[in-house]
């Protein structure tokens, strides 16, 4: 069938039932795979008797003896996420507020890209970073042999968390009309005062959101963690004073839990599985509520349709009231605004901080040979295997996730009814944050165990695919939403059908949102570690590109940088690590490099 | 227009392959016999994993396809060897009645290639200032977190932390073995002066990090680093002579354990570690051999 060139022939293109059929197949795939993840774990959980009760009360875990008590697992992950997110919060609002209240105009998005630089370094790098800098810190400032504790934890969490409160913060605030802000100072307030009294209470419902998204992060957040928290159980407090003593030793979160030995020894059934199902399920709850919540308040539309009444709060009301005795209000002005400069800066500051950290460490990657040479025995050699393989089950991740996220981006936007599309966007949110250890284990149960395929770098692809789906799916449906009205309105008036409509007019238009969102969404699976960890990586013997599907391990960057942060004393191996965690900061940025200027040149071309 | 029609084919044609892939292996893997001929998996614990990567790489340049895994320890081995993930199991503890009981199906068969000793490692400055010996009793105070100060044992005046090894790990077995006998072992302290630690290099750092500590350790693990030292346990020190004779109560041997006899390249595998130049390896990394047991 040749395909017809619509304009020129001036004839309507034939019509093509593999769009819809092709779409909704794809779109399905991606419903199925979400239900599979929580299916495998209702499954586990029927898998063995499991006293609920006990998993939420209990603070003993004692598989020899069959006690699953996870108040320890929960208060470690309630705690660690709090402290973090009440350290990020503050300082990424303020930063946020900086940014787009007091930066010049033309410095804003450099200002906003520089700090979400933070997001582009893999979650195993600021393990590294942790067993470096604050483990020891936490073992000097507190007394903590070796530094392992909740706080260590929670510290590493809190810079994770700061690029997502900053991005949501930044979109919520630049949504605030200039207009208003204008009609504030014409009122004769100060900078300080429009924006607490006329920004602020416009932009709250999305800055929370970032709260609440940044919470979700640090719930579900594995091997960073893993690397600082310690291996010890840990108690529930005993008492509220007790608290602060918990969170200066060893614990462990539910993540931590499902990340650790414990998942490859309990079977694939029984109560110990069951139990570890459990805390499984209790994450993907938290994290998705939280994720579904976060982003409704974060979305626009949310912000539109909810206004909130003035309150007390509003305009002149907290003017009043709450006005500092003895300083002027043009000295106030300033202080606040230092303040929040101030912000701005520490969160730059952490930026070059870790760049610095990064490129100084990881001096063994500027030796070009490190790039391409195999690794040798424990710790030596290069990571050109290490190299290989990542590219591999990345650039496999791609292909897979590329259609699906195409499918379903093209299913929420243009086949299904506002019900319907609302559905499957919560299904990409909960996608987008479930904690990465539950879809490692889901490999490992289905792929590894279930279909016998063993380590496979496969179901490494297939895991990533899932970490990058959700970016596509978002971009596709940002750039097809990008659609001018009246191009739709002139193909449907050349008597287009839906589907012709589709592949003529849409498909085009959702092409560089496809191409950005797959990079973006590579990128973050480039560096994840946690599902691979036991179902697609071996540390050392596997052969650099594997020969067939059931039991062919690839070595992977982030795997390898895990085993030798953990398993190793020698100095030659913290060399290697870090050697290899600059090249994994390399790999993950220049494909979120990549990203901008290929949708520039596709948007041209279009 | 065009791009589309490129990009999805593009896609589809690599999707149509990598299901092509998936289909020509499942079937290599269902026709041929015995189907991976040439590749063999090891994995478990991280004492005996030293000898086995090293013999792996060997064997890799004589092109046999080895991969060598040292995750969960001993138990996760034996996990691992039950559920058909891996050949060969590496094992720093023989196989307890548990193991048997909870994989009945399986036939497992262990070979030694060696024995070591789980020493109770502690700080040099500990061993100076008096603790060179610990009674049975007073290992288990140690361990079950029921001592505060290493001066209660005639020690310095210095606060003990303990770090034990996570359940499953060789170590802790052959530790809580000794301790406990047959008994289970209680579950861990309370304490704040106890943590708990993986493998043997992990082990390691954090004794060399924290003054006062002390942990099960295999005592080849600290050949070299002058700030730790292993203390003998009723009056017994863990020599060579004490590990052959079985004096020293934490010897242990050390295994590479199949599903029924070694066959194919699992059997040149264990062949090798017994053979000369794997027996080599054995000493290159602090382990008896098994001619210096008088096995051989």
């Amino acid at each position: 069938m040749p395909l017809p060139t619509a304009p020129a022939a001036l004839r309507a293109p034939a019509r093509v039932r593999w769009v819809p059929l092709g779409t909704f197949a794809l779109a399905a795939l991606a419903v199925v795979g979400v239900a599979a993840v929580v299916a495998f774990l209702v499954i586990g959980v029927r898998s063995g008797p499991l006293d609920w009760v006990e998993l939420l009360s209990s603070s003993t875990w004692d598989p020899p003896r069959s006690r699953f008590g996870g108040a320890a697992m929960i208060f470690g992950t309630a705690a660690v996420a709090v402290v973090a997110v009440a350290l990020a919060a503050p300082v990424g609002w303020a930063a946020a507020i900086a940014i787009v209240e007091l930066a010049p105009v033309r410095w804003r998005r450099l200002l906003r890209a520089a700090s979400e630089l933070l997001a582009v370094v893999p979650s195993i790098v600021y393990g590294l970073i942790g067993i470096a800098f604050v483990r020891p810190l936490v073992a000097g400032a507190a007394g903590v042999p070796g530094g392992d504790s909740l706080v260590a934890a929670a510290l590493v969490l809190a810079v994770m968390v700061l690029p997502t409160v900053v991005a949501v913060s930044v979109d919520a605030l630049a949504g605030v009309p200039a207009p208003v802000r204008e009609a504030g100072a014409a009122c004769g307030l100060t900078r300080t005062e429009v924006i607490r009294s006329v920004v602020l209470p416009a932009a709250r419902r999305g800055m929370g959101a970032g709260l609440l998204l940044g919470l979700a992060r640090a719930l579900g957040e594995t091997i960073a963690v893993f690397l600082v928290v310690g291996r010890a159980d840990g108690r529930f407090p005993t008492s509220p004073g007790d608290v602060l003593t918990r969170l200066v030793r060893p614990g462990q979160t539910l993540t931590t839990k499902l990340n650790g030995p414990e998942s490859i020894l309990a079977g694939t059934a029984g109560g110990h599985w069951a139990a570890l199902c459990g805390l499984g399920l209790l994450l993907l709850g938290a994290v998705a509520a939280l994720t579904v919540i976060g982003q409704r308040r974060a979305g626009v539309e949310g912000a539109g349709r909810r206004r909130r009444r003035p309150t007390r709060r509003s305009v002149g009301g907290g003017m009043g009231r709450r006005s500092w005795p003895g300083v002027g209000r043009v000295a106030r002005d300033r202080l606040v605004r230092a303040g929040l400069s101030c912000a701005l800066a520490a969160n730059l500051l952490l930026v070059v901080a870790i760049s610095v950290v990064v490129l100084t460490r990881g001096a063994a990657a500027l030796r070009p040979g490190f790039w391409w040479s195999p690794s040798v025995g424990a710790s030596g050699g290069g990571i050109r295997d290490q190299l290989v393989g990542t590219a591999l089950v990345v650039g496999v991740a791609g292909v897979l996730a590329a259609p699906v996220g195409l499918g379903l981006g093209l299913v929420m936007t243009e086949y299904a009814g506002p019900g319907l599309s609302r559905w499957l966007r919560t299904l990409t949110l909960t996608l987008g944050g479930m904690p990465s250890i539950l879809l490692g284990l889901w490999g490992y149960w289905l792929f590894s165990i279930r279909l016998g395929w063993g380590r496979s770098w496969l179901t490494g692809s297939i895991l990533l695919a899932a970490v990058a789906i959700p970016p596509v799916v978002i971009a596709v449906a940002s750039s097809v939403a990008a659609l001018p009205k009246e191009r739709r309105e002139a193909a449907l008036a050349c008597g287009l059908r839906r589907d012709q409509l589709v592949r003529s007019v849409i498909v085009p238009q959702a092409l560089p949102g496809l191409v950005t969102g797959t990079l973006l969404g590579l990128a973050r699976a480039a560096g994840e570690t946690a599902p691979l960890l036991f179902t697609a990586a071996v540390f050392s013997g596997a052969p650099a590109l594997p020969s067939g599907i059931r039991d062919s391990p690839v070595s992977a960057l982030s795997t390898h940088i895990f085993t030798l942060a953990q398993d190793s004393a020698e100095p030659g191996a913290a060399h290697t690590a870090w050697g290899a965690a600059l090249a994994l900061v390399v790999v993950a940025g220049a494909l979120v490099l990549a990203a901008v200027p290929a949708r520039r040149r596709m948007e041209r071309n279009r | 227009m065009r791009l589309t029609r490129r990009c999805s084919l593009l896609a589809l044609v690599l999707v149509v392959s990598v299901l092509a892939a998936c289909s020509s292996t499942e079937e290599r893997g269902r026709n041929g016999t015995g189907g991976r001929a040439s590749s063999l998996r090891v994995s478990g614990s991280t004492t005996v994993n030293p000898v086995a990567a090293d013999a792996a790489e060997v064997l890799r340049q004589q092109g046999t396809k080895i991969t060598v895994d040292a995750s969960g320890g001993s138990a996760g081995g034996i996990a691992q060897l039950s559920a058909g993930q891996v050949e060969v199991a590496m094992s720093s503890k023989p196989l307890s009645a548990d193991d048997k009981a909870m994989f009945p199906s399986v036939d497992f068969v262990s070979t030694q290639i060696g024995a070591d000793a789980v020493g109770v490692v502690v700080r040099r400055e500990v061993f100076d200032g008096g603790v060179k010996s610990l009674t049975k009793e007073q290992a288990t105070r140690l361990f079950e977190g029921r001592l505060a100060n290493w001066k209660e044992l005639g020690g310095p005046d210095l606060p003990v932390f303990v770090y034990d090894k996570e359940p499953g790990r060789g170590t802790r077995e052959v530790l809580d073995k000794y301790l406990y006998g047959k008994e289970k072992a209680p579950p861990p302290p309370t304490s704040d002066s106890y943590a708990i630690v993986g493998g043997n290099e992990e082990t390691r750092a954090k004794l060399l990090s924290t003054p006062g500590s002390a942990g099960p350790l295999s005592t080849s693990f600290i050949t070299g680093f002058d700030k730790l030292a292993v203390v003998a346990i009723d009056g017994i020190e863990p020599t060579p002579e004490n590990v052959r004779t079985a004096a020293y109560p934490m010897a242990r041997p050390l295994f590479l354990i199949t599903n029924g006899p070694p066959t194919g390249p699992a059997k040149s595998f264990v062949d090798f570690v017994l053979g000369p130049e794997g027996q080599q390896l054995v000493t290159k990394h602090g382990y008896l051999t098994i001619a210096e047991l008088g096995l051989a």
